[in-house]
């Protein structure tokens, strides 16, 4: 890749980051995925009779809970998202970055999803289509319900122009 | 064929005449029922042999049942074959109608089992883009309206046709003699596959098989010694005979198998459609459109290479394996074994012109690409050192002789491993004993994804993911391991604006 090419392009659009109240959210499922962490350690533990199972199972469901806590406000900070003429960015993670591109010329569809809890906070679960394999299906979850929507007609806004199938 | 048969399919689609409603060949139910069966086969088997006295009669109340719902079936299904769609209706008590245009059927493929060719009879299946399941199913029709069915879906859907003339001949671009088939066979480890099944299957039911195999082939060797037990030598020769007996009938199983699945393997095109054929007792064909190809995946394993052959496999689109695991009968194989002059020569036939694959600039990846290999693979050598010291004592440390080999099959592998990538096409290669080449063109990348974890942080390297339609989740995915991160970063800006100035073209 040349300078000039690099040059050539338009500014980049600038990354947005979840917003600061999808940080409950993911507190929330991170640490219950935690939880359930918990109960093979607890029998693992509780196997070594080293104290009664019960406080065992709380020093356990405690750990879990609040090493997944710590876990889901780090992915939380690391998530961001981009979205320019050349169609969708994710960033997600530091230890294990990754960056996943999705073409505006390769949406096939969009989903969005309201859970619960995202609805009480209105947020919202994006689901990018393609026709690919292991990416067919890109999904964004903690997006401000505006922005969602915004991303899905932008994006499916391409899709008219588009012939595909 | 009785004279009451409907008019012949071509003549009644090209007289324009008000289409009929067809059915299926009246025997259809039969092979419904057949299907039907093979999955119950085994809790029917099972509650014939271990369901004592007192339920015999349920297997037959459970095949009456399966008779019924495959004659019904039979009964419901009408198909009319129209001027751009074919229209399909089924059902009984759930009712269905469905519209498939041919320009949206990718795939069809036309399947004859033994059976199927006794009866003179064929299936067929019509694929479109998306979708895990055919969009038709056609079990059974007469031979030659499968073959019509198939003519007119391929005319239809390319939009090519030219009333009145016959289309050309095909271009047959390989056909497979006999003597490739065997060697395909020689190549192949299907015949493992089936002894390992049937291995597993006898310790299911008998799990001393094994041991009284050994025992009576000993007994065979040393018929004298039979009184006495057997030395260390006589367990040596017993063993590696037994081995090299193995080997051999895993070896003739698999050109047995070859040769069912592969004699008279043709891959031909006409009409920008390819078409391969193949089967010695049960016959496949299936066809796709040339657009329809995605990824394509070049092999050579250490037999390949001694017999101076490859292997060419192809991705369709929706012609990945399904959910539930079976397989597609989607074109898969454009050459199942060639000389590796053939496979180039398909390649550069089949990619657009100018996609420049003999021409391809390889380059290498991140310098240390080796070591990135290796420490991760250092986990389970240490790891079993480790459980063996804790069994065995001090002995078990030999297992960290694994260390220096997998240093050095590291190695190998980084040498080998590179990527090109030119306007058009983007291609990986990796492995050593085994290696493979995998490819696609730039306009059929459907995602990009760049990854980085703590050792590439380290070492400043990263991987790039390029997603394609099709690809199953078992096979080699594309990706461009290790290399510099700014290189990545290049890279990924690149395809990424142009896959976004490119529309995707099925």
């Amino acid at each position: 890749m040349t300078d000039a090419a690099t040059l050539a392009t338009p500014p980049p659009a600038e990354w947005h980051p979840l917003p600061p109240r999808a940080r409950s959210l993911f507190v929330l499922s991170h640490a219950s995925v935690g939880l359930l962490f918990a109960i093979p350690v607890t029998s693992f533990v509780g196997g070594l009779q080293l104290a009664p199972p019960i406080v065992t199972a709380i020093l356990a469901a405690l750990l879990g809970a609040f090493a997944g806590a710590a876990i889901g406000v780090r992915r939380h900070r690391s998530i961001a998202w981009r979205l320019d003429e050349e169609g969708f960015a994710l960033r997600r993670g530091r230890m294990w970055f990754r960056e996943t591109r999705v073409p505006a010329s390769r949406v096939q569809h969009l989903d969005l999803k309201h859970g619960p809890l995202e609805r009480r906070w209105k947020l919202a679960t994006l689901v990018i289509h393609t026709a690919g394999s292991k990416m067919s299906a890109v999904s964004v979850s903690g997006l401000d319900a505006v922005d969602a929507e915004t991303l899905r007609d932008r994006l499916a806004h391409q899709l008219d122009h588009d012939d595909a199938l | 064929m009785t004279p009451s048969d409907p008019a012949p399919l071509q003549d009644a689609a090209a007289a324009g005449a008000a289409p009929a409603e067809r059915r299926l060949h009246p025997w259809s139910w039969l092979f419904v029922l057949l299907q039907q069966l093979k999955q119950f086969v085994v809790p029917l088997v099972a509650a014939f042999f271990f369901g004592g006295d007192r339920n015999e009669l349920w297997p037959l109340i459970g095949v009456g049942v399966l008779t019924f719902a495959s004659v019904m079936q039979y009964v419901t299904y009408r198909y009319v074959v129209g001027r751009d769609a074919l229209a399909i209706r089924s059902g009984w008590l759930h009712r269905q109608r469905r519209e498939i245009p041919y320009a949206r059927i990718h795939n069809v493929s036309v399947e004859q089992s033994l059976l199927h060719r006794v009866f003179g009879v064929a299936e067929l299946r019509l694929e479109s883009a998306g979708g895990q399941k055919p969009e038709a199913q056609m079990r059974v029709l007469r031979l030659d309206d499968a073959l019509a069915l198939e003519r007119l879906v391929r005319h239809r859907g390319t939009a090519v046709q030219v009333e009145g003339v016959d289309a050309p001949a095909p271009d047959v671009l390989l056909s497979m003699s006999t003597g490739e088939v065997l060697r395909l066979g020689l190549i192949s480890n299907r015949g493992l596959l089936v002894l390992l099944g049937a291995w597993a299957a006898s310790v299911q039911f008998s799990p001393r098989l094994v041991e009284n195999l050994f025992e009576s082939w000993g007994k065979a060797l040393f018929g004298w010694a039979s009184d006495h037990h057997f030395g260390l030598q006589q367990y040596a020769i017993a063993a590696v005979t037994l081995a090299l007996a193995f080997l051999l009938l895993m070896r003739l199983l698999s050109i047995a198998i070859a040769l069912m699945q592969y004699h008279g393997f043709r891959l031909t095109e006409q009409a920008r459609r390819l078409t391969v054929e193949r089967g010695l007792l049960a016959r496949f064909r299936s066809s796709a459109s040339r657009r329809r190809l995605q990824a394509w995946t070049l092999h050579e394993g250490v037999l390949h290479r001694w017999f101076g052959r490859r292997s060419l496999h192809v991705d369709t689109a929706g012609g990945a394996a399904g959910e539930h695991g079976q397989k597609s009968r989607a074109l898969r194989e454009i050459a199942p074994i060639a000389t590796p002059q053939a496979c180039d020569a398909l390649i550069e036939h089949l990619l657009p012109p100018g996609a420049g694959w003999s021409a391809l600039e390889w380059r290498p990846l991140h310098p240390r690409t080796a070591w990135r290999l290796f420490l991760p693979a250092t986990t389970f050598p240490l790891l079993l050192a480790a459980a063996l010291y804790w069994h065995a004592g001090p002995i078990g440390l030999v297992a960290l002789l694994l260390l220096p080999w997998s240093a050095f099959a590291a190695h190998r592998h980084a040498r080998h491993a590179g990527y090109a990538i030119n306007e058009g096409l983007v291609a990986v290669r990796g492995g050593w004993w085994a290696r493979h080449w995998r490819f696609a063109e730039l306009d059929k990348l459907q995602a990009l994804r760049l990854t980085r974890g703590p050792l590439d942080r380290r070492w400043g390297m990263a991987t790039l993911w390029l997603d394609t339609a099709g690809a199953s989740a078992t096979s080699t995915p594309l990706r461009i391991r290790h290399i510099p991160e700014a290189e990545a970063r290049a890279l990924l800006e690149r395809l990424a604006r142009t896959l976004a100035s490119r529309r995707l073209r099925w």
